[in-house]
């Protein structure tokens, strides 16, 4: 009987150990053939530990622990973003011991379970100690600069809720929580708008936190603008420098809440961590400020020293001293003065003030298309969306009449809709629109339309299954000839067999037949600023009410393929420019009129027969229409083939 | 987003084939009152892919006893034309994702409104 009993438990046990033995081979294996390490059947003083590295968040200390109960543990070396480390033995029997004892054992970690599998190694490298990396020079960091009774104080006069008459200006960024004080940061054009200060100044609470930076020489100023940055765990912000022309020297910037690794890398490729402890007060000065990037990579583990680990310092590549940090949520509070004349610093290029953006050109490849378009059409239209679509209210006569001579039951895609201008026009019509823009769509929601964000040269709609598709100033955006055919052939791969499309392009010929457009004629009602009340008159493409001259100036063309900033209500000069776009109004305008804020969005004009063109040389088409309507190409097109 | 719209959409990623019809995920989801017309409807439901209009109401809990298949002669069934409109108009999913059955991307709705935009390496 016992017999019997102990064979079965001997099968059982040995049953478990196959499936061990059978795992361990398959992370030898992977050992050998991703991480370049061969292991050895044959017994040494040396294990790799898989599954038990900093790379897959087993700390130093954890995992010490565990490997203690082997044996006497001679070194340590766990290489920083990799799934295993190396533990040297005092000898081989602690080596066996410890592979007899923990090989498949398993770890239950903070936020997962790990099965550590131990395999003997030939020898262990990496033992070579680097001299730690110096702080890039102007850098310095501040423990335990805001006791733990501030740091709370500090916390809580951050309020996150938006309310329509509030003082800051607080944007939800698609990664970390941002709120400005005493002037905003714009990160559309990384500066700031050093004429329009936010009221309300800095919360009262930094005040002794500012005279300390003040008294202990960190600065000779007091700082005028604040930024808090909140970054949950996992979040963090690209590598960058902060503007120069807009902030003077010097940068300071507390930790609250959670500490973090701020990586610092310098033009010629150098790089350092640097950990920035809970409650410290971070100093950039000179070429930190100025020459050196710095970022916070977004991830939930930090890589930081072993040794005095609540301490600040330089991460090294010590393999012996590295362990893993967990994040929590940090806030960062980032002290700045505003700089009120040109940056004149030793570092000229890197220095907006001494190196002036140069202005765009005309791009060829398509990824720099997509980038002058985002910069000069998509990032504008999200900045003035609710004055554009102010602007944008009565429907053109000829548009209205292509959507009410569709068949009650239709479905219409509206591709590029703006705020939804045409979407009701047809109630009988199922009417979808979709714009690149989510401000812009956002109206068209407010307003009970159905759309959606989406790009219009890759929409998400399913082929062949609209009556009807409508592009409604639009391909004008588009800054290449691939890309204004590639918007053709979307819509008409929409369309079904037999289905229409409308095209209005802005024509570079504003003048037709004798007729001067809207847009150059002078308006009648320029006197009238006011954003609600614009008469009919008013809606050109344009929608700007006044001829502003000096903004705009139009500069010859140097090179061939600059783009030249267009003066509104002139004649196009070319057919590639940037027109500007004063906005006026809204929510952080003052109420007496100011100079307002100059938008460029890029525009290609089209010639005359130039949209016809590239209609006509989409397969499967047939051009129904082709007129000029008040300062527009327009194109009726219908589909008349399968796609291929 | 009404179902009517989600019945449109498909996932336009980069190398999917079978990116219809997307997956629903809602965490809100609202029914409206609107305005029924009869007419309205009734064309509206040969252009719509049936199967996945009664897959997404099914999802979301308002299948409310709709068939397989349209019912013959709907034209002139008031009741189910009725149950049509709830279901494609005013059931409406105000928060939640989008989800490519293929390639399982997923694109958020926020305040109604599907966010579609892909990243440059996906499109």
């Amino acid at each position: 009987m016992e017999g019997a009993v102990e064979n079965m438990r001997r099968e059982k046990r040995s049953k478990k150990d196959l499936k061990v033995l059978k795992r361990e081979r398959k992370t030898q294996h992977t050992l050998l053939k991703h991480a370049g390490i061969t292991t050895t059947q044959q017994p040494t003083q040396y294990l790799v530990v898989s599954n038990g590295g900093l790379g897959n968040g087993v700390s130093r200390e954890v995992l010490l622990e565990v490997l203690k109960e082997g044996g006497a543990v001679e070194s340590l070396l766990m290489p920083p973003n990799k799934p295993y480390s190396y533990v040297t033995y005092a000898s081989v029997e602690d080596a066996q011991n410890a592979h007899r004892l923990l090989n498949g054992r398993t770890l239950n970690g903070q936020d997962q379970e790990v099965t550590l599998y131990l395999s003997y190694v030939h020898q262990v490298c990496g033992e070579v100690i680097e001299v730690a990396p110096p702080l890039p020079p102007g850098l310095s960091v501040v423990e335990d600069f805001v006791s733990p009774e501030e740091e709370a104080e500090l916390l809580e006069a951050v309020d996150w809720t938006s309310h329509p008459e509030e003082l800051t200006v607080q944007k939800e960024l698609k990664h970390r929580r941002v709120k400005h004080y005493g002037y905003e940061f714009r990160y559309d054009n990384n500066n700031v708008d050093k004429d329009k200060p936010l009221p309300g100044g800095l919360p009262p609470q930094c005040g002794a936190v500012l005279q300390r930076c003040l008294s202990e020489g960190h600065v000779d100023f007091l700082p005028d603008q604040l930024t808090v940055n909140q970054y949950q765990r996992g979040q963090g912000i690209p590598p960058h420098v902060d503007t120069h022309s807009p902030f003077e020297d010097t940068i300071l910037s507390l930790s609250l809440g959670a500490k973090t690794v701020m990586d610092f890398r310098h033009p010629d490729g150098r790089a350092v961590a640097v950990v920035l402890p809970g409650r410290s007060l971070l100093v950039m000065k000179g070429e930190s400020r100025y020459l050196w990037t710095h970022g916070i990579t977004p991830r939930k583990f930090d890589v930081v020293p072993a040794s005095e680990d609540e301490g600040s310092g330089v991460v090294t590549s010590d393999l012996s001293n590295l362990t893993l940090s967990r994040r929590g949520t940090r806030t960062s509070f980032t002290f700045r003065k505003i700089r009120h004349s040109p940056c004149d610093c030793a570092y000229p290029s890197v220095c907006d003030s001494q190196r002036p953006p140069s202005p765009p050109s005309l791009p060829v490849a398509n990824s720099d298309a997509c980038r002058l378009e985002t910069q000069y059409v998509h990032n504008v239209y999200e900045e003035i969306s609710a004055h554009f679509s102010s602007t944008r209210h009565s429907p053109w006569p000829r548009v209205r009449d292509f959507l009410l001579s569709l068949q009650p039951g239709d479905t219409l895609a509206d591709i590029g809709c703006g705020n939804g201008k045409y979407l009701g026009i047809n109630p009988q019509v199922l009417s979808v629109g979709c714009d690149r823009s989510a401000s812009l769509v956002g109206i068209c929601a407010e307003r009970g339309f159905q759309a959606f964000v989406s790009d219009g040269l890759n929409v998400p709609l399913r082929s062949s299954s609209f009556d009807a598709c409508i592009s409604i100033a639009v391909i004008h955006h588009f800054s290449t000839q691939e890309r204004r055919l590639a918007a053709v052939r979307e819509l008409v791969r929409l369309l079904k067999v037999g289905g229409r499309a409308l095209i209005y392009v802005w024509a570079k010929e504003q003048e037709f037949n004798k007729q001067k457009s809207k847009y150059l004629k002078p308006n009648q009602n320029q006197r009238n600023l006011d954003q609600g009340s614009r008469s009919e008159t008013m809606e050109t493409m344009q929608g700007d009410e006044e001829h502003q001259p000096e903004n705009c100036v139009s500069r010859s063309e140097e090179r061939q393929t600059r783009l030249s900033v267009h003066t509104n209500r002139t004649a196009f000069a070319s057919q590639d420019l940037l027109v500007p776009w004063h906005l006026k109004g809204g929510a952080k305008a003052e109420a007496t009129p100011t100079q307002a804020r100059v938008f460029h969005r890029y525009y290609h004009v089209f010639q005359q027969g130039e949209l016809e063109e590239l209609c006509r040389s989409v397969s499967g088409v047939t051009v129904l229409e082709s007129y000029h309507d008040q300062g527009n190409w327009c194109v009726v097109l219908k589909k008349t083939q399968k796609d291929f | 987003m009404k179902l009517l719209t989600h019945n449109m959409l498909t996932s336009h990623v980069k190398g999917v084939i079978n990116g219809y019809p997307l997956l629903i995920k809602a965490t809100e989801v609202k029914v409206n009152e609107v305005e029924f017309n009869p007419q309205f409807v009734s064309r509206m439901i040969p252009k719509l892919e049936w199967s996945a209009l009664i897959q997404a109401a099914e999802g979301l809990g308002h299948l409310q006893d709709l068939p397989g298949t349209p019912i013959e002669n709907y034209e002139n069934d008031a009741e189910f034309l009725r149950k049509v409109h709830r279901v494609l108009l005013e059931v409406e999913v105000i928060e939640g994702s989008l989800q490519c059955p293929e390639s399982g991307r997923e694109f958020p709705i926020s305040k109604g409104v599907p966010n579609m935009l892909l990243n440059e390496d996906e499109s």
